[in-house]
């Protein structure tokens, strides 16, 4: 067994329906505040249309993809709500991970496979799930979370494309879990 | 008890709740019958004659004559300054920055007060404001405007003073002719400068 | 009276900061609930541990419940409410690719920063793996913008869809929600494990 995957055997988390009710306070509070729901994928968006206007301006402003976002965002495509409300996750994050002492550098994986292995499953899953957020318009926090607490059509049918597409493939890569 | 129960329990009772709970009061800028009816016999959307034509003289920029009639009837007669906003087309987007606007007060007109009415509640239930309809139409406009009936010299003094205000104002709009010489559309005024519906739209967000 | 930015009641920077603090409740309480594992994450869709499910749903149910009574008291006018457009095919496809994404990666975006942030190395490369996917669509999206915008069914709700008041539509998604989280524990019995 690889060492990595050792960690203390019971480490403790909230009760999920707490967490769930507390989740979705968190959601009705933003609701309420900025009429939105909350948001991940986005974030993501902000950081590469950012990148690409650095590296790249004259590209930025050619391809419709970027300069749509920048025109809709004042030229400052980092100073977009999601941004600010995800460097508040990593904060968030960081110190539930304190606060439960689970602060530590790892590859989590299945024994059965090797961190290596893992590492590039995680890659693609990355890629794919950055492209289906914005084909989809958004991710399972932004689109389905957020759309169906709204009762939003759309929102609905995102989870039930993540979660079914997600039980439809489960079998084929059960070993890099169990 | 299991969590899972007391979730359970409150969540299905919060939900009979609410599925029992009457739709529309869910959505607050939609008047119930009783509020609608209430407003109706308030008569608090009706501008008098007085009122308009003196404001029309005064040039006053706070209000917007809206003929609500057909085009053919517009061109026909209409007070100055009015526009043509004929009543099958109130809900096209083109005429919503005027109809949905809390800078001026709009006055629907029509020949009596029916179609101006309609107009009024059609906004009313939009939730817009500052909407309001010329009591008892043009026809009494003309009746009271355009061709006042003078009173008898015994009336209290302030009837007489109505009288000349309305001779003086019926003269000034034109006369007791009840065909203008400007039958031409009016130009449309500019839009309200400050738009303060700008910011109660639907908030952009996405993922 | 809500959503405060669209009455003006704060500024747009105090909104940023809402944000930010909006965030903070958002990420702890992933963290706190285990999001930030993503074998637990996984669990799922094996059955072992079904925490996604519950927590997702409490707090989809939560949210629902809550803006309908909010917006009941006229605490919150919900048609200034956000609610993201329907583009049926763009929709259905990237959820079927966010659903590979999900397998194969074992995070979602959100869940993936909460990890990172707790020093999950695999995390920081899913985030990695995240943002070229991003680029691929961005520098792809010229070929798919027809696709990208086809079926366009405006703001519909699932109630409606259904021609239903929102009330029982929220009833209904209670009952089915109660169905799946006993379904849920009684799969964890079935395929017991112990926490990572």
């Amino acid at each position: 067994m690889n060492t990595t995957t050792q960690t203390t055997p019971k480490t403790k988390y909230l009760n999920p329906y707490v967490g769930g009710v507390l989740l979705g306070l968190v959601l009705i509070a933003a609701n309420f505040v900025a009429g939105r729901g909350l948001g991940a994928s986005g974030a993501a968006k902000s950081a590469v249309v950012a990148a690409v206007e650095t590296v790249a301006p004259d590209h930025a402003q050619n391809a419709t993809f970027y300069s749509e976002y920048l025109e809709s965002h004042d030229g400052k495509p980092l100073n977009a709500w999601l941004v600010y409300q995800m460097l508040g996750v990593i904060v968030g994050a960081f110190l539930s991970g304190v606060l439960f002492k689970r602060l530590k550098f790892k590859v989590e994986h299945s024994p059965k496979i090797t961190s290596k292995k893992r590492i590039i499953l995680a890659i693609a899953g990355g890629v794919l799930f950055g492209f289906g957020s914005q084909l989809g318009r958004g991710c399972t926090s932004g689109s389905a979370l957020s759309g169906m607490a709204v009762l939003s059509f759309g929102g609905f049918i995102s989870m039930a494309a993540i979660f079914g597409t997600g039980f439809a493939l489960a079998y084929f890569f059960r070993k890099n879990w169990i | 008890m299991k969590p899972r129960t007391i979730l359970a329990i409150v969540f299905i009772t919060l939900g009979l709740v609410m599925a029992a709970i009457p739709q529309n009061t869910t959505h607050p800028y939609k008047l119930t019958p009783e509020q609608l009816l209430e407003q109706v016999n308030s008569g608090i959307q009706y501008f008098s004659p007085d009122q308009i034509a003196d404001m029309i003289i005064k040039e006053d920029p706070s209000f917007l004559l809206i003929d609500v009639r057909s085009l053919d009837e517009y061109e026909e007669f209409h007070l100055p300054g009015a526009v043509n906003i004929p009543l099958p087309d109130l809900l096209s987007d083109e005429w919503k920055p005027y109809l949905n606007q809390d800078v001026r007060h709009n006055i629907f007109y029509s020949n009596s007060t029916v179609k101006a009415n309609e107009a009024w509640m059609i906004t009313l239930q939009l939730g817009y404001k500052n909407n309001y309809v010329l009591q008892g139409g043009l026809n009494y406009w003309v009746e009271t405007i355009m061709n006042p009936e003078a009173p008898e010299a015994t009336n209290p003094n302030e009837e007489i003073a109505k009288y000349n205000f309305r001779k003086g104002a019926g003269m000034k709009l034109g006369g007791a002719a009840t065909v203008t010489e400007e039958s031409n559309a009016q130009p449309l005024p500019s839009l309200p400068k400050i738009a303060p519906q700008t910011n109660k739209k639907r908030v952009q967000g996405g993922c | 009276m809500g959503p405060l930015i669209s009455y003006d009641i704060i500024s747009q920077n105090s909104n940023f900061l809402f944000a930010f603090l909006i965030g903070i409740g958002f990420g702890f309480v992933l963290e706190a609930s285990g999001f930030s594992s993503s074998r637990k994450l996984a669990g799922v869709f094996y059955g072992y541990d079904t925490v996604v499910l519950k927590v997702f749903f409490t707090a989809a149910i939560t949210g629902m419940i809550g803006l309908l009574f909010l917006s009941l008291f006229n605490w919150i006018n919900l048609d200034l409410v956000y609610i993201k457009p329907t583009f049926l095919y763009s929709t259905i496809a990237g959820g079927i690719i966010m659903g590979a994404g999900f397998i194969i990666g074992g995070f979602c975006p959100g869940t993936s920063f909460c990890a990172a942030s707790i020093g999950k190395i695999d995390a920081m490369f899913f985030i990695g793996g995240m943002l070229v996917g991003v680029l691929i669509f961005a520098e792809a999206f010229p070929l798919l913008e027809d696709f990208y915008y086809a079926k366009n069914l405006g703001i519909p709700t699932l109630s409606e869809k259904l021609g239903l008041k929102d009330g029982v539509v929220v009833l209904g998604i209670i009952i089915v929600a109660m169905g799946m989280f006993w379904a849920g524990e009684w799969a964890e019995k079935k395929f017991p494990r112990e926490e990572y």
